[in-house]
């Protein structure tokens, strides 16, 4: 194998393991629509950002932290708004804009469209430390904030009645979130980032016990299908992005059934 | 820190222009047993989330101690509630994760170890006596999603208990439960208030299922208090079958009154 590939699987580990891990609480919290949600303003961003001849990145990033932090504005004892359905109506917004940029955009859209798919092929060195780091703050936000995270998962209200700062720590994961989809967004794209955000995490739920088991499983899920979808597509010279999903999606399968054959009781 | 005193004055809650909480004083001194009951609708969660700062009342203030709740920040909040436990609900917390019953019951030092802080082994102390003293020991590193409704309740009072709390708040601690369940857990919260002597206030829509322990009784309805008497009062007055609109016998079996709606014939 070339070289050149080394830094592209390294680059899809890294965006498996910190997706698998953000799959953790998204699924938890069962928020899963949040990542085409924030996608898709990432997207919106990115083409408002190059419209207006602004920075791209910073387009993406902040139009990404802007959706996502607006869900901490509804609360879950004051609004009647399920969370689902207010991300359902951030997203058709943002699905909105984006379509009204394409029109507005002149010229090459395929450069645009690449961020539903992404291209792992392409990944720059830049982009792949980017996503390092962001990795590694994401690692640290959850190992500092990991017993308030917790009760977050289990219940707003007790952590809210009990004297855990929830919104605090429900707002920074949140903004969190937004960043790395956004800077996740190039390399996998935004169809690709729903499901290693859902199905590790997913089939972790299936077969963990314990908080920390589910947590290591995920990564590890998400690690493993971004390293394996590469691999089949390569020696296979199939769709990359593609394989990467199919491959996650079978993990979920055979955890399924693990915990059908194995695990049933718990 | 261990007596609290609660005082509701002019306290109101409006909702769609309808007053569903309209309480004019209350008092409730540190080391009281109140229960609350009412009709389904009554207002009694509503007060509950009021005593606890959840809920902002339109008017009035809520005295927490030395504190106005209603006068307070969010996270001054916050921190005022480190020695109150709650015990919701079952649709306010997700029972579907794989956490284990000790991670459940260690979620009670949450919030009153500072945010970001790790668990002391004095914490894991406290979880471990009162897992201890629930009789839940065999049950410790089972998930808490394959326990049993009733041992999946003890485990919460185990996790609110954990808190070392100065107040607690139960919201219909029996609902969903059998007969046998149903007494088993009233029977712990009358122990635990012996041995405590810590401000319990319990909502149930049951009147049967108040403990022998519970002097107080406080009757809501239409988000008004009806009746704040000691138990024998309450049962004999008028207020209660005005309440419940039917008629009501009382039988004294051993410590506990029965209440049953007479049929319309007899």
């Amino acid at each position: 194998m070339d070289p050149f590939f080394y830094l592209i699987i390294f680059a899809g580990v890294v965006a498996g393991a910190s997706t698998g891990l953000l799959g953790v609480y998204i699924v938890g919290m069962r928020i899963p629509f949040i990542g085409i949600c924030i996608s898709h303003a990432a997207m919106a961003g990115t083409m408002y950002a190059g419209l207006l001849g602004l920075n791209l990145n910073l387009g993406a990033i902040v139009a990404s932290v802007a959706v996502s932090m607006s869900l901490a504005a509804i609360r879950p004892e004051k609004s009647r708004l399920e969370t689902n359905v207010g991300l359902a109506i951030l997203f058709s917004l943002m699905l909105g804009l984006t379509f009204l940029a394409l029109g507005l955009v002149h010229g090459s859209r395929a450069k645009l469209l690449n961020l539903l798919w992404g291209s792992l092929l392409f990944v720059q060195r830049e982009s792949a430390l980017l996503i390092s780091i962001m990795a590694l703050v994401l690692i640290v936000f959850t190992v500092l904030f990991h017993k308030e995270l917790k009760v977050l998962l289990f219940s707003r209200t007790i952590a809210a009645a009990t004297g855990v700062h929830e919104t605090f720590v429900y707002c920074l994961f949140l903004a969190l979130c937004g960043v790395i989809i956004s800077v996740n967004l190039k390399i996998i794209g935004g169809l690709m980032i729903y499901s290693l955000i859902t199905n590790p995490a997913a089939a972790a739920y299936q077969v963990c016990r314990g908080h920390k088991s589910v947590v290591l499983t995920a990564t590890l899920f998400g690690m493993l299908s971004a390293a394996m979808g590469f691999l089949t597509s390569f020696y296979l010279d199939l769709p990359t992005g593609a394989c990467i999903v199919i491959v996650s999606t079978i993990i979920f399968g055979i955890a399924s059934l693990y915990r059908c054959l194995f695990r049933k009781g718990e | 820190m261990k007596n609290i005193r609660l005082y509701l004055s002019r306290t109101q809650v409006k909702r769609g222009g309808r007053l569903v909480l309209d309480i004019d004083e209350m008092d409730i001194p540190g080391g009281t047993f109140a229960g609350v009951i009412g009709v389904n609708g009554a207002g009694k969660t509503t007060f509950l989330k009021v005593c606890c700062g959840l809920l902002q009342p339109d008017r009035g203030s809520v005295q927490f101690g030395d504190c106005d709740l209603t006068a307070l920040n969010a996270w001054r909040k916050t921190n005022l509630r480190k020695r109150l436990g709650y015990i919701p609900q079952a649709a306010e917390y997700n029972a579907d994760l794989p956490f284990t019953l000790r991670e459940v019951v260690a979620m009670g030092r949450a919030g009153v170890r500072p945010l970001g802080a790790r668990l002391t082994p004095n914490d894991d102390e406290l979880i471990d006596f009162w897992i201890e003293k629930l009789g839940l020991s065999a049950r410790r590193n089972q998930t808490f999603r394959s326990l049993s409704g009733g041992e999946q309740q003890k485990a919460l009072i185990a996790r609110a208990m954990s808190q070392e709390p100065a107040v607690l708040l139960v919201d219909e601690p029996g609902a969903n439960l059998d007969f046998h369940w149903k007494h088993q857990i009233t029977d712990i919260i009358d122990r635990l208030y012996q041995q405590t002597r810590i401000t319990i206030i319990l909502v149930s829509h049951e009147t049967n299922l108040l403990p022998a322990g519970c002097r107080r009784i406080i009757l809501l309805h239409e988000g008004k208090v009806l009746a704040d008497d000691t138990a024998e009062n309450v049962f004999a007055s008028d207020a209660l079958e005005s309440a419940y609109q039917c008629r009501l016998e009382t039988v004294d079996v051993g410590q506990r009154k029965y209440i049953y709606a007479r049929s319309k014939e007899s």
